[in-house]
């Protein structure tokens, strides 16, 4: 796990994460030293209700948070797609086999080293955020960090399905379209056809497939979306169908690439 | 006792439209007896590196097992034991030689303790001490050769396979690892190699087997082997032999070779060779040497995988 860190460094993966997590946050302080935070606060709460001052700093938060996340996600997947496959490169691979350790083990520590990367980056981004948030509004507001897990568990998920297309591929590409097609367009689509699917047809079959996928393809839309924004407001996660199934999806994932990675010829 | 079982090893790779593509591997079966170097040859694609693959665990038999130390190949901790440096071998360049050492040292289960002690004295013994602290991807195809060398040795393997160690190796190079070859199996370490270069396979090895399209055709010492049946040289000191010979009425089938003063004759069978002798005893010839013939081991190889071709076809 430790070397998968360590890959990463070398990789310039850090380097990477870092440079474009630091032009967000210059991007967020040259933002707020241009703009008088309290005017603003001041035109959102017409009301004038000092009760309503934490909800606008939440608000402007989840903006901000809105606006990051697509672009975390898509550079962790980027960034972290070719940890199993360079595992499995020629001649690397054999090195890694012929050692006694179980091919589950070599598995899940390349599975768990690529979350600590993205953790450990994910983490850099929305702690600076919030800190340079929280001292500018002066208001200290912890329950956003926990975006920080949001974020991690849904790259965790989309990170089994780019684990399980190494292994099937041994290569990169596939699995990142496949995390891409699902993080940008099916999810949210499935996410918004789940709901309206009994408006938009009275067929019975298209109406089970579309529920049927909903359940089955991880749910990367609702996780980054309304149960993160639920626990950031206080309202808490009133749905854990999401959480759980998109769970599900990431434990079936990660035994199907030990079972194909158990079998495979090298 | 055996380091190495092979018992009826089978594989067969199928196309991904499930029919059958290539027999690699057919019923192999042969022992490597414990502290000895065991030779493994064929031609490109005889199914060398398929049957190693499958005794690591790197590729599954489709049927047959293999046994390392008694203990079945299926079971991975027997690995601990065991130290390989594969063929074209990639580490991750990012590495210094130290590191990489310290990485795969670690995979391989050897004691935590003396790990730097062991990479210390395995780098001093490949020759890299000097180089340990650069990054690999510096290092040239003859340093990574010898760098895998020591990685395949960090565990303190009980036995060690070795795909094409000389590779890419100077012939100092060559020679300073066939020494390492000749201390381990001094040290009671079985060594298992796979190599095209015959010349040293037969410098170092005990025991070889040559495969060829995935069947075995030979194995034994490369002396018994080598050796031709019933064939000898003669060397004698003498100024008139063929003179001798031809006068003697006897119906010797010899051509003898003049060489520094006396002949060298070769010799078929043991009643010619003992009829011959008494020959030479009675015109009181001086016999210098009686030695038997042998052929290259580089003929002997051409010669089983030719006949093997021929019988395939």
């Amino acid at each position: 796990m430790l070397y998968t860190l360590r890959e990463a460094f070398a990789r310039k993966v850090f380097l990477f994460f870092m440079i474009i997590s630091g032009l967000i946050l210059l991007t967020e302080i040259v933002i707020f030293s241009m703009v008088d935070t309290e005017k603003i606060i001041a035109s959102l709460n017409s009301t004038g209700d000092p009760l309503m001052r934490g909800q606008i700093i939440e608000k402007i938060e989840l903006a901000v948070y809105s606006f990051i996340t697509s672009l975390l996600l898509l550079l962790a997947i980027f960034a972290s797609a070719s940890f199993v496959p360079n595992m499995l490169e020629k001649g690397t691979v054999d090195l890694f086999l012929s050692k006694p350790i179980s091919r589950s083990q070599l598995l899940l520590g390349k599975y768990f080293g690529g979350l600590l990367v993205v953790f450990i980056n994910i983490s850099f981004l929305i702690l600076g955020m919030w800190l340079l948030v929280s001292f500018k509004f002066s208001y200290w507001d912890f329950s956003f960090l926990s975006t920080i897990l949001f974020i991690v568990f849904t790259f965790a998920v989309l990170y089994s399905l780019l684990v399980f297309f190494g292994v099937l591929t041994q290569g990169s590409t596939a699995g990142m379209m496949i995390a891409y097609f699902i993080y940008i367009i099916l999810s949210p689509l499935l996410a918004q056809a789940y709901i309206q699917i009994d408006v938009w047809t009275e067929n019975k079959i298209y109406i089970y497939l579309v529920k049927g996928l909903y359940y089955i393809v991880p749910k990367t839309a609702e996780l980054l979306g309304t149960d993160a924004i639920n626990v950031v407001t206080g309202a808490g996660i009133d749905d854990y169908q999401p959480i759980i199934t998109s769970f599900l999806f990431l434990i079936l994932m990660l035994g199907f690439s030990i079972v194909l990675f158990r079998k495979k010829d090298f | 006792m055996n380091a190495i079982e092979i018992i009826g090893l089978t594989k067969i790779y199928f196309s991904s439209g499930g029919r059958k593509k290539v027999e690699a591997l057919k019923d192999v079966s042969f022992e490597v007896a414990t502290g000895s170097i065991f030779g493994l040859l064929g031609p490109n694609g005889a199914g060398k590196t398929t049957l190693i693959k499958i005794i690591l665990g790197i590729t599954h038999p489709t049927t047959g097992t293999a046994m390392l130390l008694n203990t079945s190949i299926d079971n991975y901790f027997i690995r601990r034991k065991i130290g390989y440096l594969p063929e074209n071998h990639k580490y991750p360049t990012y590495l210094t030689g130290v590191e990489v050492l310290k990485y795969f040292g670690q995979l391989a289960g050897a004691e935590p303790t003396s790990l730097k002690k062991k990479t210390d004295e395995l780098l001093e013994l490949v020759k890299l001490s000097n180089w340990k602290k650069n990054k690999i991807k510096t290092y040239s195809k003859g340093m990574m050769q010898r760098l895998g060398l020591a990685q395949a040795l960090i565990n303190d393997p009980e036995i060690i396979f070795l795909d094409e160690p000389t590779d890419g190796v100077d012939p100092i190079g060559r020679k300073e690892i066939r020494d390492i070859l000749a201390d381990l199996k001094a040290q009671g370490k079985t060594i298992f190699l796979n190599s095209h270069l015959l010349s040293e396979v037969e410098l170092v090895t005990d025991r070889i087997a040559i495969l060829n399209k995935g069947v075995l055709l030979k194995i034994g010492s490369v002396t018994e082997l080598t050796e031709k049946k019933e064939e000898y040289k003669i060397s004698v000191d003498a100024e008139n032999l063929i003179e001798e010979i031809a006068s003697s009425g006897r119906s010797f089938h010899l051509k003898p070779q003049k060489i520094n003063g006396g002949y060298s004759i070769n010799v078929s069978g043991d009643e010619e060779l003992n009829l011959f002798i008494d020959f030479l005893r009675s015109k009181n010839y001086l016999i210098k040497e009686i030695v038997p013939l042998k052929s290259s081991l580089e003929d002997l190889f051409i010669n089983i995988v030719n006949e093997s071709e021929k019988g395939m076809k």
